[in-house]
């Protein structure tokens, strides 16, 4: 994989990638690297023995499968493309704001309908009072 | 000199905020039953969450990581799913306790039901998670935390005897009238108060709260290396009041009534109205800080946007799950199950659940992907070693003591 | 290994060998007399102003919660042999004796802090009366915990 300045870097995915925090382009946590999805060099189907590419970073529901086995259906598992990271350090930075993914709807859900109904869920911390 | 200010600031916050419900009842009971012959422990934990507690601040200020984040990282999801399962739980125990103890604090001061305290004080907790800003709620609970120093003043008015007191400490060795078991049992659970995992949650994700960065080391440290011993000596005046006034007279300590006596005794009313109030902040602190760490693991295990510093709405599950633990809390309070006794559980079940928390510090203290040239020296090391056993021994040791002698009875 | 272990984690269970009820007469005992000290020290607090109200009521009702919980170990505790059983009733008189001492405690600290209670039942004449019926009953546990061979 090319890291930044061209220079190449060598990445291992368990190690560097599976578990790390992702951040938004604002530095904002989104999720935890759940599981990798893959794709074979032409974007299609993985067959061994062939070259295969990181296409995006899976999270939410594919833990439990990675917990307790199983499968979860292809079409439901919300991805993040790997188009959108940046950079991939102690934490991988996107570069996209996380209000721009649909992969995190339940902390939407969570916000809208449970916290920002609460009489001051707006309310900035920083600024006293 | 604002800079100056600002450290003694922390130096005193970390002092008022050592001490929790856990470190008063265990000490006192200690005391009363044992005179001083388990003080060893209170050194032998405080060397530890000093130690560990600037570990995992060093952590966080460097790589910008907190606790949780780095367990799941370098343990893998299963692995650290059990973990986080079990400080979740045992945290939740803590919170619990805390609550409790504020409810029985003001039991103490107004005389009214501690039932009816319970929910009045979970919605206060409530509150200042949701509205006050960090530095605030951290410095206000600390400050006046330190009004346990009553403790220690109803000490030197009490005039005791030191050699007596200091013949009792070193060497060690368990009164006569008690079983070696039941003094190990109790060595366990002083040391579990003293070390309480949650103590390590909340000060890694404070310094990301605060934005900690490599220049607050040095804060950091002194922070933890004056403050603590500091909150260690207030313990050890608490187990040293109970063992000069209530251990003579054959009191064993089972309320926190009890436990108050030695500073009106010394003291008379001003220095216990004092002394309470200083528990209730204390109590009030801690139940804020398990809070926050119940937050703090899950949503760090997951990867939610966490932290007080964000707009509830901006961390929406992180605050949702502090309301479901103050939830959890008040539903086992209500069952009228005696909060002193969910505290004598929480330090046990602490001790147990330690190695979860400082194994994982420890290698990624080590780790200079994260720590590049702040990786931990060699003494700290060593000594890091050193505690992993003592670590690994209690816990292994705190359930089989705990069956064999009845929970210390 | 069974019986030993459950009956090591079970403070308030009966105890059918006789060396275990005595332990858990012993037991019992001990945390009468604890409570019978605690509520002498609360009162004498309380009599030189030391102490408030609300402290040393909080005080003497967690001491009955004690005295409650000793006395039902008492009583669900099945004598295994005629020396326990004399045991027992002793120990059940001396936690009676106490619990006696620490309501009337109360009743006492009631009519101090202003209730209307001057003349009514149970309430001691003098904080020495009180006191010194604290330390009989005190002294009745100490002496049914040496019967008992406690420490």
């Amino acid at each position: 994989m090319t890291g930044t300045g061209g220079e190449v870097r060598l990445v291992d995915a368990r190690l560097h990638l599976l578990s790390r925090q992702v951040l938004d382009v604002d530095g904002e946590p989104v999720r935890t690297v759940d599981d990798l999805e893959l794709a074979g060099p032409d974007g299609g189907e993985v067959t061994a023995g062939q070259e295969v590419h990181v296409s995006a970073i899976l999270v939410g529901p594919v833990l439990a499968t990675r917990l307790f086995g199983g499968r979860v259906p292809d079409g439901r598992l919300p991805r993040i493309a790997w188009d959108d990271v940046g950079h991939v350090g102690t934490a991988i930075e996107l570069t996209v704001p996380s209000d721009r993914l649909d992969a995190d709807w339940v902390e939407g859900w969570v916000r809208d309908r449970l916290i920002a109904r609460v009489p001051g869920g707006r309310h900035d911390p920083e600024a006293g009072g | 000199m604002k800079k100056l200010l600002g450290v003694a600031l922390g130096v005193l916050t970390a002092i008022g905020g050592f001490v929790d419900i856990g470190d008063l009842v265990t000490n006192a009971v200690v005391g009363s039953r044992f005179g001083m012959s388990l003080a060893w422990v209170v050194v032998l934990g405080v060397v530890g969450i000093v130690l560990f507690a600037s570990m995992a601040g060093r952590v966080a200020a460097v790589s910008g990581r907190a606790t949780f984040e780095i367990i799941r990282e370098r343990l893998g999801p299963r692995a650290a799913g059990a973990n986080l399962l079990a400080s979740f739980a045992i945290n939740l125990l803590t919170l619990t306790a805390e609550v409790g103890g504020i409810a029985l604090a003001l039991h103490l001061a107004s005389s009214v039901e501690p039932r009816l305290w319970i929910p009045v004080a979970a919605l206060a907790v409530w509150l200042v998670l949701w509205r006050v800003k960090f530095q605030i709620m951290e410095n206000v609970a600390g400050l006046m935390g330190l009004l346990l120093v009553g403790f220690a003043v109803a000490l030197f008015q009490l005039g005791p005897d030191w050699g007596e007191l200091l013949r009792q400490a070193v060497p060690p060795s368990p009164p006569g009238t008690e079983h070696p078991a039941s003094y190990w049992y109790y060595a366990v659970a002083l040391f579990g108060a003293a070390m309480t995992p949650y103590e390590v949650f909340f000060f890694s994700s404070g310094a990301v709260e605060e934005r900690w960065t490599r220049k607050d080391l040095g804060t950091n440290r002194l922070n933890v290396l004056l403050g603590f011993p500091l909150g260690g000596m207030l313990s050890l005046s608490i187990a040293a009041c109970a063992a000069v006034v209530l251990l003579p007279a054959g009191v064993e300590v089972s309320s926190l009534s009890q436990i108050v006596l030695p500073v009106a005794q010394a003291g008379g009313v001003l220095l216990l109205a004092l002394v309470i109030l200083g528990i209730v902040a204390a109590t009030f602190g801690a139940a804020l800080e398990t809070a926050l760490s119940s937050g703090y693991t899950l949503a760090q295990y997951l990867g939610w946007s966490w932290g007080k510093f964000r707009r509830p709405a901006r961390a929406a599950r992180f605050h949702l799950t502090m309301i479901v633990a103050l939830l959890l809390a008040i539903g086992i309070l209500m069952t009228s199950v005696d909060p002193v006794a969910v505290t004598e559980m929480s330090v046990v079940f602490s001790a147990v659940a330690l190695p979860l928390t400082y194994v994982p510090i420890l290698v990624v203290a080590n780790d200079p992907e994260y720590m590049g040239e702040h990786v931990n020296g060699r003494v700290v090391n060593a000594l890091g070693t050193v505690y992993l056993v003592i670590v690994v021994v209690a816990a292994v040791a705190a359930i089989p003591l705990m069956i064999a002698t009845g929970a210390g009875s | 290994m069974l019986p030993a272990v459950l009956a090591g984690t079970g403070c308030v269970a009966s105890r059918q060998e006789p060396g275990q009820a005595t332990a858990a007469v012993a037991d019992a005992l001990a945390q009468a007399g604890s409570a019978g000290e605690t509520s002498r020290i609360t009162v004498g607090l309380l009599d030189e102003g030391k102490i408030t109200g609300p402290v040393a009521d909080t005080a003497l009702l967690d001491q009955l919660r004690v005295l409650d919980d000793a006395e039902s170990a008492l009583t669900t505790l099945v004598p295994p042999d005629a020396a326990s059983a004399t045991r027992r009733t002793t120990g059940l008189e001396a936690v009676g004796e106490v619990s006696d001492a620490v309501v009337a405690a109360r009743a006492w600290a009631a009519a101090r802090s202003g209730g209307d209670l001057a003349g009514a039942d149970g309430v001691p004449a003098t904080t020495d009366d009180l006191l010194a019926d604290l330390a009989s009953a005190t002294d009745a546990t100490d002496a049914a915990l040496a019967e008992a061979g406690g420490p």
